[in-house]
């Protein structure tokens, strides 16, 4: 399996507090890979790390053979890198349009293409069809959240990474969410998912890794972890729900 | 107070004119703000170096002050641009304290290097003189001249932000820098951009302003006062909200100038920015801090 990104003893932090600790991580091309761990176990830094917003300490991060390090991080989209960071993050006196326009940013002036990614995300999430007009800062939580995906979406990206696309979202778009990487997986778009909904990350994964204090703790595919014993101890609840909801 | 139509009116379109003036004035403050979210204390110096440079054609090259004006802008664009990448860069993202205070060292600098090199003395450029009657009212040339420069300035500057790329790309750093990194753009370069952009629209103002008031190069401190408080009443970072501050602030230095004393247009701006403090702190149209 040739991957598409290639993270190797990945280790970083923030100022002089280290986070984590020799992280490898492999995503191939179409493939659906989760990232759970508890609350602080630094999920979210291996994605940051990965677009080059944190830059790595020491460690590869090779994106479809490209060594990534010291790379731009604004020139990502155009690799097929798209990233889509934590809370429903949009531009909020923007039109949902512009917002997904933004998405298509580096490919504006290839407008058959944008025309393309927007028919194809708004088929995704036909809600934001009717919200085009709309200045996505007045919209709800969840709709911000679709509209934040479908932003990323509109790169047309080979791998999008969500970090904790369903965290306090109502339960019908949790489901949304989920749904949607099946559409993904179908339409060939790779994911790594970052989730604190571990049961349905792992459902919903073909491969996954359990990080643990900012290390990777164990890696299997997403039904094996679902059953593994040790992982149910220590993060489904099996003893104690620390750190899950 | 006493009633008179007609000279209402007249007040009225002096306070709109000036309103033009300050509405560009403030334009380059609040774009840098959006984008930096740093206070530029030194744009009222860039506002006076623009129109210096503006005078300076005109004396000695006998260039027309709005053929000047351009040149003017572009020089001043070169210099917020050299002093984002020199200076602004070092500070930003660190404490905000820094940023601020690098900006105020940088008005001192400028406002001493300019009484050194242009002297004390108050400058103006009487180009344009004697009014026009519109409809009865008295409108003075040099005043309409530079507000309608201001306006269509102004609306290109608008018309930039909205429709372009490139004032996309500005907007999306300004509310949210990090997503627009990710979407693709680059966010050093469209800071830089900006810094260069705002410096430009404070010369463009300040050549007009000069058109009509006289200035030295201590003007500039009481510049960025009338510009800082357009944005706190129109409300920080937004764009409409400052030319509505604008309005305001013209409109009212003209009429309490008129209605109270003359010194007292002077001290609207003063008045206006406690007022809405106490009254609604971020501004007319701002939004609260998330």
């Amino acid at each position: 399996m040739s991957a598409l990104l290639d993270v190797g003893g990945l280790s970083t932090g923030y100022g002089v507090v280290q986070v984590l600790e020799d992280v490898s991580i492999r995503v191939a091309a179409g493939e659906i890979v989760s990232l759970i761990g508890p609350n602080g176990a630094g999920k979210s830094t291996v994605l940051r790390s990965v677009v080059g917003l944190l830059p790595p300490w020491r460690g590869d991060i090779r994106f479809d053979g490209r060594d990534l390090v010291g790379r731009p991080p604004h020139l990502l989209p155009r690799d097929g890198l798209m990233y889509v960071p934590q809370g429903r993050v949009v531009f909020p006196l923007m039109t949902v349009r512009e917002n997904l326009e933004m998405g298509a940013f580096l490919f504006r002036r290839d407008r058959a293409r944008v025309r393309e990614a927007m028919e194809w995300v708004l088929g995704l999430f036909p809600r934001l069809r009717e919200r085009l007009g709309q200045l996505a800062g007045t919209m709800s939580g969840g709709e911000q959240q679709m509209c934040a995906i479908a932003r990323g979406l509109m790169a047309r990206p080979r791998l999008l990474l969500l970090d904790e696309p369903s965290l306090g979202l109502a339960p019908r778009f949790v489901d949304l969410v989920f749904e949607k990487m099946d559409a993904l997986r179908a339409a060939g778009v790779a994911v790594l998912l970052v989730e604190q909904n571990a049961v349905r990350a792992l459902e919903i994964a073909d491969r996954a890794y359990v990080l643990a204090r900012g290390s990777t703790f164990c890696e299997g595919t997403g039904r094996a972890l679902l059953e593994d014993a040790q992982v149910q101890a220590l993060f489904l609840g099996g003893r104690k729900g620390e750190g899950w909801r | 107070m006493l009633w008179e139509p007609v000279l209402w009116g007249q007040l009225l379109i002096h306070g709109v004119m000036l309103a033009g003036l300050y509405g560009l004035l403030a334009l380059g403050l609040n774009l840098v703000f959006g984008v930096m979210r740093v206070i530029n204390f030194a744009h009222g110096e860039l506002v006076m170096l623009g129109a210096f440079l503006t005078f300076w054609g005109y004396t000695a090259l006998g260039l027309h002050p709005l053929v000047a004006l351009p040149f003017s802008a572009a020089v001043l664009f070169g210099v917020g641009w050299a002093l984002q990448r020199l200076l602004m860069e070092r500070v930003l993202g660190g404490q905000p304290m820094a940023a601020l205070l690098v900006t105020f060292g940088l008005s001192l600098i400028i406002i001493n290097v300019g009484l050194l090199v242009f002297g004390a003395d108050i400058r103006s450029i009487p180009v344009v003189s004697g009014s026009l009657r519109v409809a009865g009212f008295v409108v003075p040339k040099a005043r309409g001249l530079a507000f309608l420069t201001a306006v269509a300035l102004t609306v290109a500057t608008v018309a930039f932000l909205r429709w372009t790329a490139f004032g996309r790309a500005i907007r999306a750093t300004a509310q949210h820098p990090e997503v627009a990194i990710t979407c693709g753009v680059d966010v050093r370069r469209t800071r830089l951009v900006t810094f260069g952009l705002g410096a430009a629209l404070g010369a463009a103002a300040g050549s007009l302003i000069m058109l009509i008031l006289p200035m030295d190069p201590q003007s500039g401190s009481l510049l960025i006062l009338k510009a800082f408080a357009v944005i706190i009443v129109g409300g920080l970072g937004s764009v409409a909200g400052s030319l509505l501050g604008a309005l305001v602030l013209g409109i009212a230095e003209v009429f309490g100038s008129f209605f109270i004393a003359t010194v007292f247009g002077e001290v609207m701006a003063y008045v206006l920015l406690l007022l809405v403090l106490l009254v609604r702190p971020a501004g007319l149209l701002g939004i609260a801090e998330r």
